[in-house]
């Protein structure tokens, strides 16, 4: 039975936060830990002939440096077996700033000393690279995906609309760096890490250093921002496991923010092919749409993933999506909010834009007329798909209806041209197997140990209010443990299957620990919240396993969570298909002599499913819209092709939004369970958010200024 | 990170000797904003720093005279804070307030502000630092060995007063608007006190670009000085940039006029974010002088500035950029009585 609405509750952690209470991964306390830095390579492909230890070494302070020579070979890759572990410190050079040693030091001083006067006594045999997606780049092509026949529909089209549209490379700038902190405890490693799948970084340890996995504990409590970042199996981290190991001590690394620039993952540059086409009515009836990536061979960021939303936006009977990677010398790209979706609604919201004006219809309506609910990539049922609820409300909401379609017809009072623009966002709605262990204590406590990573979304507090709202437990009690190994397996957070699937078995949990006080009460009804109600029953607590499966998973999905597997479900289930979907309006001021953009609002109306708890998911969207504005106006890391590294590599220069940038934001719900998803009904909305914000805003600018600007960022030179 | 000996001395003259005795290496530093910055990115490796910040009596801010003075340790935020410059001279605050953040403000001084370095991406990155990873070639951070920005990612920079050496921009807010308001620098050295025109304080790169200031080393900065005049009251500082707030000038102007009725009668006149130095734009001013102020006229006149700039691949927009800046710049200006 689908859940009711959820009250909102405070964030649970939101106090300490502020007072600067919350333990992050280098915060975590050490005894007498030794500091790290990193020597990146000055190559961006090539070898490392040479290095001097010995000029590190006599810096005071400096206690040893790893080199290749500190790691086991690594074993050769099993096309079956689980992907390889990231690879440590090596005399290869696959890009620029990748690690070549580990400088370990007293202090953080004299290892970035230690590691200055390491990178400058390198010698290195330098190849020829490619360092950026070209215009004609050699093609990988991956698997396409098509429907119907689309070249036929597009030649039979009354508009068509054809364009290239591209994406920067864009790299995520929590404020929290990347860091890592092991320290060894009898026999075992303890490792601390900003970490959305703390048992990736442990296998990828394990392997990296040839240990059992058993041996090693890797926690991330709390994670100051992560977007993807960090939910891969990281570099630097069984670089310092391994200097723990070998120094005997704790060891501690963060990097500069330089750094973060050259050795995560990041969005990749892409470009995106559309042919889109509409009957007379104003049916879209033909999508041709081809995305080309960077990647790197083997890279986890797979070019097929564009098709899982752009195929699903509008019932197009007719899709031929075909996607590519093209391999560049950087390292390897991966997830970042709003992943694929994010450039393929850019794409083709921004046609759709130019559809409508072709056509000579409202970008609004031209929407609405295109909904399904059929999945046009499998023929089965759309669950619970309110995209149309999402744009009329969002119409209703921005007062659509006041917007006059001519270019630069809307002035504002400063003198400035008013445009408006729509956009549609969509994101698939994937769940986990997984299971919870909950336990109610008559000394007060509520114990809620799962899978999950808290990296600032309100995981907590989602989890707090699904068991407040079926449990009368004592709020200030409640735990929720997270991201240790040690308590659970932890499977990835991210993607937005996080609130679906661990909330699904929390509510399971919550449900059997009422039935378990029912059984134990029996005929007797004591007084007090249940904490208290125990203790009348001189029962010290229960304990209760709540499990989730997704549609169609059976119990060796559960077993494979046991396991510590992966098993994740959707958005292509047996019966049906579930999708998150979002619609974006956008008003922008458009200075007429300077062409000076500034968003001076937006409405964003979310269709994620019931809405776990509202304070924390409006707080997602806030940072989705924002961070949008930021992608659309500002950020893109900039690469010199002759050398490979990223010149903006700081928070000066690699232009994210400010407050100054932020007009007013308007978040709604619709707040409709989607109840083939799961008994709560929740569909996830942490990736969605960004998805199509940056059309929006495009399409306004288009209305504004009559240009059409088919990259990001849109910057004054693009429009003066 | 090199070790580096602390010295803090209580006057300038004490400051200018404690510079002659250390020798090599000795750095002045005041807010440290820049020169910290600096250290970091491996740009600055100096082995003594002598921080001015004790020196009695350097951050008094006077606008009682023939000329407004600013002791060279004035905080930006108190200068552009200060009621008569405030009121009397909105370019003065207005430079510093449109400068950096709030905290950075609150540390820099404004006679530091003065020898900020370039944000040439190309030079900030490659002196072997760990926490910026680069290593490209800049003829301003290592004479001789090229530039990487001419031919290269050249969005940001100049398209005035470059050479074939440097192209890098001028990153100042405030000196800007000091060049339009022909203010100096007062400075100290082991010669004793004198006097620069703000004008002649800063070289142009040519084929020596590490070459910034008309500075002696040893030399510090005691205060900056600015003419009164009524101009400052009809005057703006009008700067474009990526973002609404902390971000360097893609494109700025300093302006103060003195009009009669809607004739201009003079203009002051200096660019930012666009030349290699704060760039006076004289030509301009002759333009404007004399006629009947409008759009038009402004933005006519403001092209002229740009007659001679030589743009590379991604920056040629900065010079319609910087004539619409300008021309803005003069309506507001004369909007202000
Ligand atoms: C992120 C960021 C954004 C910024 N944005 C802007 C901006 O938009 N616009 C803008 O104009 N500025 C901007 N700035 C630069 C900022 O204004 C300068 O860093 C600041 O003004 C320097 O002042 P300070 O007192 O901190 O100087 P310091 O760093 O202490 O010194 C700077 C230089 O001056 C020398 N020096 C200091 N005092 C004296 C003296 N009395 N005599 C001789 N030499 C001296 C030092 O040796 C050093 O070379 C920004 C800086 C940062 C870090």
């Amino acid at each position: 039975m689908p859940s009711a609405p959820f009250p909102e509750i405070a964030r649970v952690d939101a106090r300490d936060k502020v007072l600067g209470r919350t333990l992050y991964a280098a915060d975590v306390p050490q005894t007498d830990p030794l500091h790290a830095m990193l020597v990146p390579a000055a190559i961006t492909r090539g070898r490392l002939v040479s290095l001097d230890p010995g000029v590190a070494g006599r810096v005071p302070g400096v206690v040893r440096v790893l080199t290749s020579d500190d790691f086991p070979v690594p074993p050769e890759p099993d096309p079956d077996g689980p992907p390889p572990p990231p690879p440590t410190l090596t005399a290869q050079i696959a890009y620029f700033g990748q690690p070549v040693a580990l400088v370990v030091a007293e202090s953080l001083e004299a290892a970035i000393e230690g590691a200055e006067a390491l990178a400058a006594s390198a010698t290195y045999e330098a190849e020829g690279f490619v360092a950026v997606l070209g215009a004609d780049s050699p093609r990988e092509e991956v698997e396409p995906r098509r429907v119907g026949d689309a070249e036929a529909a597009l030649a039979a089209a009354a508009t068509r609309i054809e364009d290239l549209y591209e994406i920067p490379v864009q790299h995520h700038n929590p404020i929290e760096l990347i860091a890592t902190s092991v320290r060894l405890s009898e026999g075992r490693l303890i490792i601390d890490e900003p970490q959305q799948g703390v048992d990736i970084a442990r296998f990828g340890v394990a392997g990296a250093l040839q240990m059992d996995p058993e041996a090693i504990t890797v926690r991330s409590a709390y994670i100051g921002g992560a977007f993807g970042q960090k939910g891969f199996a990281q570099r630097q981290t069984a670089i310092v496991a391994r200097a723990a190991i070998l120094t005997g001590r704790p060891v501690k690394l963060v990097t500069p923010r330089g750094q973060l620039f050259h050795l995560t993952y990041h969005r990749p540059a892409s470009r995106h092919q559309v042919r889109l086409g509409a009957d007379a009515g104003g049916r879209l009836t033909g999508l041709a749409y081809d995305a080309v990536q960077e990647n790197t061979p083997g890279g986890a960021f797979a070019a097929a993933d564009y098709h899982e939303g752009a195929g699903r936006l509008y019932g197009i009977e007719n899709y031929s999506g075909t996607a590519a990677d093209v391999f560049v010398d950087r390292h390897a790209p991966g997830y970042m909010r709003g992943t694929h979706p994010y450039g393929a609604c850019f794409a083709i919201e921004s046609a759709l834009d130019e559809l409508a004006i072709a056509s000579g219809r409202d970008p609004v309506e031209i929407r609405l007329a295109n909904d399904t609910a059929t999945d046009p990539l499998t023929g089965n049922p759309l669950s619970a798909r309110h995209l149309n609820a999402c744009l009329r409300e969002g119409a209703r909401r921005f007062g659509w209806e006041r917007r006059t379609a001519e270019t630069a017809s809307m002035w504002a009072e400063d003198g400035s041209i008013i445009g408006m623009g729509v956009a549609s966002g969509i994101f698939p709605a994937a769940v986990a197997a997984g299971e919870v262990t909950l336990r109610v204590s008559a000394n007060g406590t509520t114990r809620l140990i799962a899978s999950g990573h808290e990296m600032g979304q309100g995981i907590r507090t989602m989890l707090a209010n699904t068991i407040l709202q079926q449990l009368d437990v004592d709020p200030d009690g409640i735990e929720i443990v997270l991201g240790d190994t040690d308590a659970s397996p932890q499977f990835m957070t991210a993607g937005q299957w996080g609130t679906t699937s661990i909330v699904s078995a929390t509510a399971d949990a919550a449900a059997r620990l009422a039935a378990a006080y029912a059984e134990l009460a029996g005929e007797r009804t004591p007084a007090g919240n249940l904490n208290v109600r125990l203790a009348r029953l001189r029962r010290p607590y229960l304990e209760v396993k709540g499990r989730q499966k997704g549609p169609g998973q059976d119990a060796s999905a559960l077993e494979e969570f046991r396991q510590r597997g992966f098993p994740l479900a959707g958005p292509e289930y047996p019966q049906f298909t579930s999708m998150s979907h979002i619609a974006h309006f956008a008003e922008v001021h458009v200075e007429p002599t300077t062409r000076r953009v500034r968003v001076a609002r937006m409405v964003s109306i979310v269709d994620c499913g019931r809405v776990i708890s509202p304070r924390t998911a409006r707080s997602q969207v806030y940072g989705g819209v924002v961070w949008a504005i930021g992608h659309t106006l500002g950020e893109g890391s900039e690469i010199d092709p002759r050398f490979g590294g990223v010149l903006n590599d700081d928070l000066a220069d690699y232009v994210v939004a400010v407050n100054a940038d932020i007009g007013e934001i308007d978040v709604g719900f619709i707040d409709e369970p989607d109840p083939m998803i799961s008994d709560v009904g929740a569909k996830g909305l942490g990736e969605l958010t960004m998805v199509g914000a940056s059309a929006a805003i495009a399409n306004a600018i288009r209305h504004a200024t009559g240009r059409r600007i088919r990259k990001l960022p849109i910057r004054v030179d693009d429009l003066l | 990170m090199q070790p580096f000996t602390y010295l803090t001395p209580g006057s300038a003259e004490e400051a200018v000797a404690a510079y002659a005795e250390a020798g090599e290496g000795a750095v002045f530093v005041a807010g440290g904003t820049n020169l910290y910055d600096l250290m970091k990115l491996g740009i600055a490796r100096p082995s003594h720093l002598i921080d001015v910040t004790g020196i009695e009596g350097l951050d008094t801010i006077s606008t009682e005279g023939e000329e407004l003075r600013f002791g060279a340790n004035a905080k930006m935020s108190a200068v552009a804070a200060h009621d008569h410059v405030a009121g009397q001279y909105p370019v003065l605050s207005e430079s510093l307030w449109k400068a950096a953040a709030p905290q950075l403000r609150n540390m820099a001084t404004v006679g530091a502000n003065l020898l900020q370095r370039t944000r040439c991406l190309y030079f900030r990155n490659g002196a072997g630092s760990v926490s910026t990873v680069g290593v490209y070639p800049c003829n301003k951070r290592a004479p001789g060995s090229g530039c990487a920005a001419i031919g290269g990612l050249d969005r940001g920079q100049a398209v005035l007063g470059t050479s074939e050496a440097c192209t890098a921009v001028s990153p100042g807010d405030w000196p800007v608007a000091l060049t339009a308001l022909d203010a100096s620098v007062e400075v100290l050295g082991r010669d004793g006190a004198r006097r620069i025109p703000i004008t002649e304080f800063y070289r142009l790169p040519g084929s020596t670009p590490d070459v910034e200031f008309a500075l002696a080393p040893g030399e510090i900065v005691t205060a900056v000085t600015v003419p009164r005049t009524e101009a400052g009251r009809r005057s703006t500082y009008h700067k474009l940039r990526d973002r609404a707030s902390y971000a360097f000038a893609l494109a700025s102007a300093a302006v103060a006029l003195e009009m009669e009725g809607e004739t201009v009668r003079r203009a002051r006149i200096a660019l930012g974010g666009v030349a290699t130095v704060p760039w006076r734009a004289s030509g301009v001013e002759a333009a404007l002088a004399g006629r009947r102020l409008s759009r038009d006229l402004a933005l006519e006149a403001a092209r002229g500035a740009f007659a001679e700039a030589r743009p590379g691949r991604q920056n040629g927009f900065k010079i319609d950029l910087g004539a619409q800046t300008l021309a803005d710049a003069l309506m507001i200006a004369m909007d202000r009585a």
